[in-house]
C-alpha cells in the first residue's frame, strides 16, 4: 500500500550580507532618532556640533514621542 | 528572496509605517508636546534662565517649527530603522511563526515585538514629555533604557529557542520562564532617577499619546511588510512526496 503525502515547503532565505546591511540600517537609524547629541555633525563641525544640537532639534519631538530620554 | 529585494521591501515598509507613526503623532502628540514645552518656558522665565521678551518668541518660534517639521522625517528614519530589525527577525522566524499567510506571520510577529521590546520597557521607563528630565542623567536614562529593551527582546529569543527544545505539551513554559525572568529584571532594573515635575494628568496623557502612536507604527509595518512579502516572495511552492 503506497502513502501520499502533501507537504507544503516554504522557504525563507536571505543572505547574511542582506542581515548585515539592514542591521548597520537599524544601528544608524536608531543612534539618529535616539541617541545622537552632536556626535554625528561634530565629525564635520566639531565641538561646534555639541552646541548646536542640529539632528537632536530635528528628532527632538519624535524622540519624546517614541518614548526616548531626550534631555 | 534575492538579497537586493528583501533589502527594498524592508526599507520601504518601514518608511512607510514610519511615515503614518509621525502623522499621527503630529495630530495627537504635539499638542501634548507643546503644552510641556509652555510649561518649561513658564520655568526659564521664573528662574531668571530666559526673559519673557519678542527676542525669546521669535528663537522659540524658529526651533519649535524646525523641531515640529523634523516629526514625520524623524518617524521615516526611526521606522526604517525598527523595520530593518523587524524584517531581519521576520525572516530568519518567518517558517516558525503561526498563520496561513505572510500577512498574518508578519502582524504576529509585529505584536510580539511591539510587547516584548516597546510596551515592557515602556512599562518600566515610560515616554516623558519635555519638562521632565534632567540634562545630567539623559546617559544613564539612555542606558538603561536601551539596556532593557535588549535584556527583553534577547530574553524573549532565548526563553523561545529553550521552549522549540520541550515537547509540544510543555512548549508554555518558555512563556513561564520568559515572564520570571522579566518580572525579575523589572524589579532589579534601577528606576528612572529623575523626578516628574510636570502635571500628572499631562504626562499620563502624553503617555497615552504616545503608546497610540508606537502601536500605530507596529501596526502598519505588520500590514506592510506581510502584504509586500506576499506579492514578491516567489518561494513558496508545494512538493508532492511519495
Amino acid at each position: 500500500m503506497s502513502k501520499v503525502q502533501q507537504l507544503s515547503v516554504s522557504k525563507t532565505s536571505v543572505s547574511k550580507v542582506a542581515i548585515l546591511v539592514l542591521a548597520i540600517v537599524f544601528a544608524a537609524g536608531l543612534f539618529v532618532v535616539g541617541f545622537d547629541q552632536g556626535h554625528i555633525f561634530s565629525i564635520v563641525y566639531g565641538e561646534q556640533a555639541f552646541v548646536d544640537l542640529t539632528i537632536h532639534e530635528l528628532t527632538h519631538d519624535m524622540r519624546h514621542a517614541a518614548g526616548f530620554p531626550c534631555h | 528572496m534575492k538579497s537586493a529585494l528583501f533589502i527594498l521591501i524592508v526599507i520601504v515598509s518601514g518608511a512607510l509605517a514610519g511615515a503614518i507613526h509621525g502623522t499621527v503623532n503630529f495630530a495627537i502628540v504635539e499638542p501634548y508636546l507643546d503644552q510641556a514645552i509652555g510649561i518649561e518656558n513658564e520655568n526659564l522665565f521664573a528662574s531668571g534662565e530666559e526673559d519673557d521678551n519678542p527676542q525669546f518668541w521669535a528663537d522659540y518660534e524658529e526651533y519649535r517649527v524646525w523641531q515640529k517639521s523634523g516629526q514625520v522625517l524623524a518617524g521615516i528614519i526611526l521606522g526604517v530603522a525598527m523595520g530593518s530589525l523587524f524584517g531581519i527577525v521576520y525572516a530568519l522566524s518567518r517558517n516558525s511563526l503561526p498563520g496561513k499567510n505572510d500577512v498574518t506571520k508578519s502582524v504576529i510577529l509585529a505584536g510580539i515585538m511591539w510587547i516584548t521590546i516597546y510596551l515592557i520597557p515602556f512599562l518600566k521607563y515610560p515616554a516623558n514629555p519635555p519638562t521632565v528630565g534632567d540634562a545630567e542623567t539623559v546617559v544613564l536614562r539612555s542606558i538603561l533604557y536601551i539596556s532593557f529593551i535588549a535584556i527583553s527582546g534577547f530574553g524573549a529569543f532565548v526563553f523561545y529557542k529553550l521552549s522549540q527544545k520541550l515537547e509540544k505539551s510543555k512548549k508554555y513554559l518558555g512563556l513561564v520562564g520568559y515572564a520570571i525572568f522579566i518580572i525579575t529584571a523589572f524589579f532589579v532594573m534601577p528606576e528612572n532617577p529623575d523626578e516628574i515635575t510636570a502635571p500628572m494628568n499631562l504626562v499620563n496623557e502624553f503617555r497615552l499619546m504616545s503608546v497610540l502612536g508606537v502601536t500605530s507604527f507596529w501596526i502598519s509595518i505588520g500590514i506592510i511588510l506581510g502584504l509586500f512579502w506576499n506579492k514578491f516572495d516567489n518561494s513558496n511552492s508545494s512538493n508532492g512526496y511519495t
